[in-house]
């Protein structure tokens, strides 16, 4: 009898249960439609109408669709990780919002002791006006405060010289709109005899009144007549607050500027095209760094290969003002495509053939091309009369065609789509990806399996480069329409944690790269729109990022250590130290 | 009172795996406790388990009687357990010294005492008759002083307990008795040792009980001197498994390998290979004897085209095959199992089924108009995983997730599936369970009588002469002697040709090639 006819329980080996693919497949689905809904919902404040109403509404749609798409990618590719994943980015943010909470304490109460603005309106002479910043007859926010003053003051009295029948209006509010402070406004006659006062508007004001009218808590006295000529003061103060006012100001500021972060992206069309822009920058980058390190090639080109698509992209548009968009788009794109592809064929070459580090070497090759940029841009391409480092605008013909009004979301998307499908197909579905996943695996495996690995590391360098390459592309001719310093705004390294947070998976990508991006779109809202100082947004930005990438590369590292772990028979040592220790 | 003792352990691993049913398993203070039974029966992961590397998913451990949890190895160590891997963990860079006291430095300010270390170790070293030089760089000493780097490092850290997890494996028979030799004298320092192995001789040989698991579960546990090999197996397998192999005399045919007065010298111009010239026919098995270390290896690479050859040829039905690299090798139909699978015969991380395709990807039918046939390869794998009995839940799974034997099972289904008209077999049956070794001494076997040309190296001397219709002896890089495989030919004959003590007259070793 052999060991063929000896029949072996199975026991222990536990069935994949086919349901289970089923059902992670139904949960991403479901998980993919309520992103749509919920993004596209959020866009147009829920109302058909205005939906209807925008311009090329149904490209954003399809794009919603798309955001969907990746999400039901995401959950079906790293099945129980994607948990991993969302519980780290949800922890990130919790930690953010202490740091945002923690920043605001300090801001509240500030505003709790009084920083606001007012605005006059009346036709009276003011009589002494130098003591307040605020114009006469303009409807200015100017601060109701004195110039120079280093500690906000906590009041303000502002008189002047009114006649009879003058009508006067007066808006105060907190200097944060947003703020929970209620401030009161007065107006008081010679004698100090209160005319007029207020400390927050109606629902009625703040539907109809001042335009700038935004909050309940803003005081308003409105259209007040003047009963006769003299001398009028008007008065504005903060209302008392209490202590335990600060902390609820406080939690209230961190929630606005959460709300901010985290629905700002989808608030309106235009910030909707930024994170959406912003996001196909990252995935080019994201995809064209999972490639390359799916075959442990550590090569950081992307930056200079982007750098140098851009160029050659932007050069083309440039001299080619009179050839039609049909034809010149496409060339535009295979060239960029083909710029990136050589300028990653060199540390390919360098690392297969001479054993140059590619670490090393892309470093190197980023800088050069960097400065060859600007050195193009600043001796060839610069405009004479140009006032800045910048090439002339692009014509329209040489810019990729804008399917969302009043965005620069452009036909990128469907590039983005193809990049997406291409790769995968190269990975998952060729001969060269299975090289390029068995190199990954071990490269000795696959030199001793025959496998062309010097050919193999330099074509998947240079597959990586025809991404970044069409990223380049997407900044000069999507985004900015014409070469500028710092085209790529570092992004290139960005697109290594989103690489990293996909675990490499190119089918997860577009998830990582939506997600990083929408995070960077969210944190500039939060600056705008929310009273966080800039230094603050950054500061959560950066926690937020760094758990991100800390769980990105905890996963990488493990993975790397688990090699060294696994319980076989040989005297291989991938790593310092085992998991003995 | 048992040392260890575990209560109902029971694993599960996250793919689904229940590679520990409830097992209870203790081991008496200074003994040596053997544990045996096929790939993939649970006994490294009942192994990791005690050593903290796994947990389980139920079940209670006791260490001396008091209930312990061992939630990493740091846990383990300060309980007094010591583990050795199936592979090394060493830090090859390093010196012996250095990777000894690796992590437990004694520092004189912030620099570490080097000269301290050196004599620490010295002294273990002296105590355990466990010789290494404490000055050489793990990269440059053999697996056998390798390991007893690794027995130090566990001492160095104040095991009492020591795991050894298939230890003799990858040594050579004289090393394997060294190690016994030191295992005898830790016990009488008062260690208690547990030791995993395939071969059923050494369990006999060195342990005071066995205990025996197959399928994740515990069969039982005996004392050694009141059991015997056959019985053992029988526990291990469930059925009785003779060791014997069938091998059907056959004419042998034409010459398939017919390598020519091949010489090699690695980077450092050390002569590794000097003027190899022989044959290998169809219907054949020619086996090389040697202690491991004397050019066996680099005789495989060169042959498949992992290595380039200094001077020399090698010729496939008239065709030179060598310095054109692996692909051209293998096109020329040879198969090659590799002597260390972990580095060369297996991409851990990739699935089952990706590595059973290495050779072979891209061609009909797996990859068709440029994409592959996901349909083909996981058939494929399949296909595969049923006929060598691998035991995996599906071929998606990454390798990493087998057992040590079931690695090898995968290096050996796809060498022998490929339809070669050579193998070059190095080791082909380390560390796989008695049931496969027999299995695959089969195969090989049958494979020989179907027409291939086998080339076997293997540093277990029996088994060479088991399974070799010729045997060629190599010492120093260089052939000492060729020999039909009869009745004449004694283990003990070999021995002296193999320690370089004879060598065949010229002629005649011309003649038998
Ligand atoms: N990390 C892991 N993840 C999933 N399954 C695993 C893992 N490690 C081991 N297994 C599975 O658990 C079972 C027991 O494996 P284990 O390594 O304990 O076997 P073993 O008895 O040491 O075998 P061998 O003699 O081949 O080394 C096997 O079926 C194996 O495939
Ligand atoms: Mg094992």
């Amino acid at each position: 009898m052999t060991a063929k006819e000896k029949s072996r329980p199975s026991a222990g080996i536990a069935e994949v249960s086919f349901l289970r693919k089923h059902l992670l497949l139904i949960i991403g689905a479901i998980a993919g439609i309520v992103v749509t809904l919920f993004v596209t919902n959020t866009l147009f404040d829920g109302s058909m109408e205005k939906m209807t109403g925008t311009e090329t509404w149904q490209n954003i749609l399809l794009v919603n669709a798309l955001v969907g798409g990746c999400i039901l990618l995401f959950v079906v590719e790293l099945k129980r990780q994607a948990i991993r994943v969302l519980l780290t980015v949800i922890v990130a943010l919790l930690l953010g919002f202490l740091v945002t909470f923690i920043f605001n304490l300090d801001s509240a109460d500030r505003f709790a002791r009084g920083e606001f603005r007012a605005q006059v309106v009346s036709e009276a002479e003011p009589v002494e006006n130098d003591d307040v910043d605020l114009e006469y007859n303009k409807r200015r926010g100017g601060e109701f405060n004195k110039p120079n003053v280093v500690a906000p003051v906590s009041e303000v009295a502002w008189t002047f010289a009114g006649r009879e029948g003058d009508v006067v209006s007066l808006l105060a509010y907190a200097k944060n709109r947003r703020s929970d402070v209620n401030v009161l406004v007065e107006l008081r006659d010679e004698t100090g005899a209160v005319l007029a006062a207020a400390s927050s508007a109606t629902e009625l004001q703040v539907e109809e009144t001042f335009d700038d009218l935004v909050s309940v808590r803003d005081a308003v006295i409105e259209g007040f007549a003047l009963p006769a000529d003299g001398l009028y003061t008007l008065y504005t103060r903060p209302e008392e607050v209490e202590t335990g006012t600060v902390l609820a100001e406080a939690m209230s500021q961190s929630q606005l500027a959460f709300e901010a972060l985290l629905l700002g992206p989808i608030e309106r069309v235009n910030r909707w095209g930024v994170w959406i822009q912003d996001a196909i920058t990252l995935i080019l980058l994201g995809m064209s760094f999972a490639i390359v390190f799916r075959a442990q090639q550590f090569s950081l080109g992307a930056e200079g290969q982007l750098y140098f698509g851009a160029l050659v992209s932007g050069i083309i548009a440039l001299n080619s003002p009179h050839v039609p968009g049909v034809i010149l788009i496409p060339f535009i794109i295979l060239a960029s495509a083909t710029a990136g592809f050589i300028y990653g064929l060199i540390p390919g070459a360098l690392k297969a053939y001479l054993g140059a580090n590619e670490l090393v070497s892309t470093l190197m090759l980023n800088v050069i091309a960097t400065r060859f940029f600007e050195m193009v841009l600043n001796f060839q391409l610069k405009p004479a009369d140009a006032g800045y480092v910048a090439s002339a605008k692009f014509t329209d013909n040489a810019v990729l065609p804008v399917i969302v009004e009043s965005t620069q979301v452009t036909i990128a998307v469907f590039i983005l789509a193809v990049v997406v499908f291409i790769s995968w197909l190269l990975i998952r579905r060729t001969p060269l990806g299975y090289e390029i996943r068995i190199i990954g695996s071990n490269l000795r495996f696959a030199d001793y399996g025959g496998v062309n690995s010097k050919r193999t590391i330099m074509l998947v360098m240079a597959i990586g480069g025809i991404v970044a390459g069409l990223a380049g592309m997407h900044l000069a001719n999507g985004i900015h329409r014409q070469l500028i310093l710092n085209i790529s705004f570092a992004l290139a390294f960005e697109g290594v944690v989103v690489a990293l947070l996909a675990r490499l998976n190119v089918l997860v990508v577009p998830f990582t790269g939506l997600l990083y991006a929408y995070l960077r779109a969210g944190a500039q809202f939060m600056e705008r729109d929310a009273n966080v100082s800039f230094e603050v947004v950054r500061m959560i930005q950066a926690i937020i990022i760094l758990l991100i990438t800390a769980e990105a590369l905890v996963t990488f590292f493990q993975a790397r250590q688990k090699r060294a772990d696994i319980d076989e028979t040989g005297h291989t040592v991938e790593s310092l130290e085992g998991a003995d220790v | 009172m048992p040392i260890i003792e575990t209560q109902s352990i029971h694993k599960i691993y996250p793919n689904g795996v229940h590679a520990n049913d409830d097992i209870d398993f203790s081991v008496e203070p200074g003994e040596i406790h053997a544990l045996v039974g096929e790939n993939g029966a649970g006994k490294s992961t009942l192994m990791k388990i005690l050593y903290g590397l796994e947990q389980p998913t139920s079940g209670r451990v006791a260490i001396r009687g008091d209930e312990v949890e061992i939630g990493n190895p740091q846990d383990a160590i300060e309980l007094g357990i010591g583990m050795v891997h199936q592979n090394f963990m060493l830090v090859d860079s390093f010196t012996v010294a250095q990777n000894i006291i690796l992590n437990r430095e004694t520092k004189q300010g912030v620099r570490i005492d080097f000269a301290q270390a050196a004599e620490d170790t010295e002294a273990l070293s002296k105590e355990y008759g466990l010789a290494v030089n404490p000055e050489a760089r793990i990269a440059d000493i053999p697996v056998g002083m390798r390991q007893r780097v690794e027995i130090l490092k566990a001492l160095y850290r104040g095991a009492e307990i020591l795991i050894l997890d298939e230890p003799t494996a990858v040594l050579t028979p004289s090393e394997t008795q060294d190690l016994f030799a030191a295992i005898r004298s830790l016990v009488d320092g008062g260690k208690t040792v547990i030791f995993i192995t395939h071969k059923l001789k050494e369990v006999i040989e060195i342990s005071d009980r066995v205990t025996v698991m197959r399928d994740a579960r515990k069969i039982g546990t005996v004392n050694t001197a009141e059991t015997d090999e056959r019985e053992l197996a029988r526990m291990m397998v469930g059925r009785e498994v003779f060791m014997q192999v069938d091998r059907p005399a056959v004419r042998r045919g034409d010459s398939v390998l017919s390598v020519q007065d091949l010489t090699y010298a690695d980077s450092s111009g050390h002569q590794l290979l000097k003027h190899v010239s022989f044959n290998v026919y169809e219907h054949e098995i020619l086996g090389i004897a040697g202690v491991e270390g004397n050019g066996q290896t680099e005789l495989a690479e060169v042959l498949t085209g992992l290595r380039p050859p200094t001077t020399g040829e090698a010729y496939i039905s008239e065709e030179q095959i060598l310095g054109r690299g692996p692909r051209s090798v293998r096109e020329h139909n040879v198969a090659h199992i590799p002597e260390d699978r972990l580095t060369n015969g297996v991409a851990v991380w990739s699935s089952i089924d990706d590595n059973l395709i290495i050779d072979r990807y891209y061609r009909e039918p797996f990859t068709r108009r440029g994409l592959l046939d996901i349909n083909a390869i996981v058939e494929n794998g399949r296909e595969l995983i049923r006929e060598f009995n691998i035991i995996a839940p599906d071929g998606a799974i990454p390798v990493s997730a087998l057992s040590g034997g079931n690695m090898q099972k995968v290096v050996v289904a796809r060498e022998l599936s490929s339809s070669p008209k050579l193998l070059i077999a190095a080791q082909p049956t380390r560390g796989v369970d008695i049931g496969a070794i027999e299995f695959i001494h089969q195969e090989l076997v049958d494979q020989r009588s179907n027409g291939l040309a086998i080339l076997l190296i293997s540093a277990d001397l029996q088994e060479v002469m088991k399974l070799s219709d010729r045997i060629m002896v190599m010492y120093e890089g260089e052939i000492v002697g060729i020999f039909p495989n009869d009745e004449s030919l004694t283990e003990e004959r070999i021995g002296y040709y193999m320690l370089g003590a004879e060598r065949q007259p010229a002629e005649e070793m011309e003649r038998q090639a």
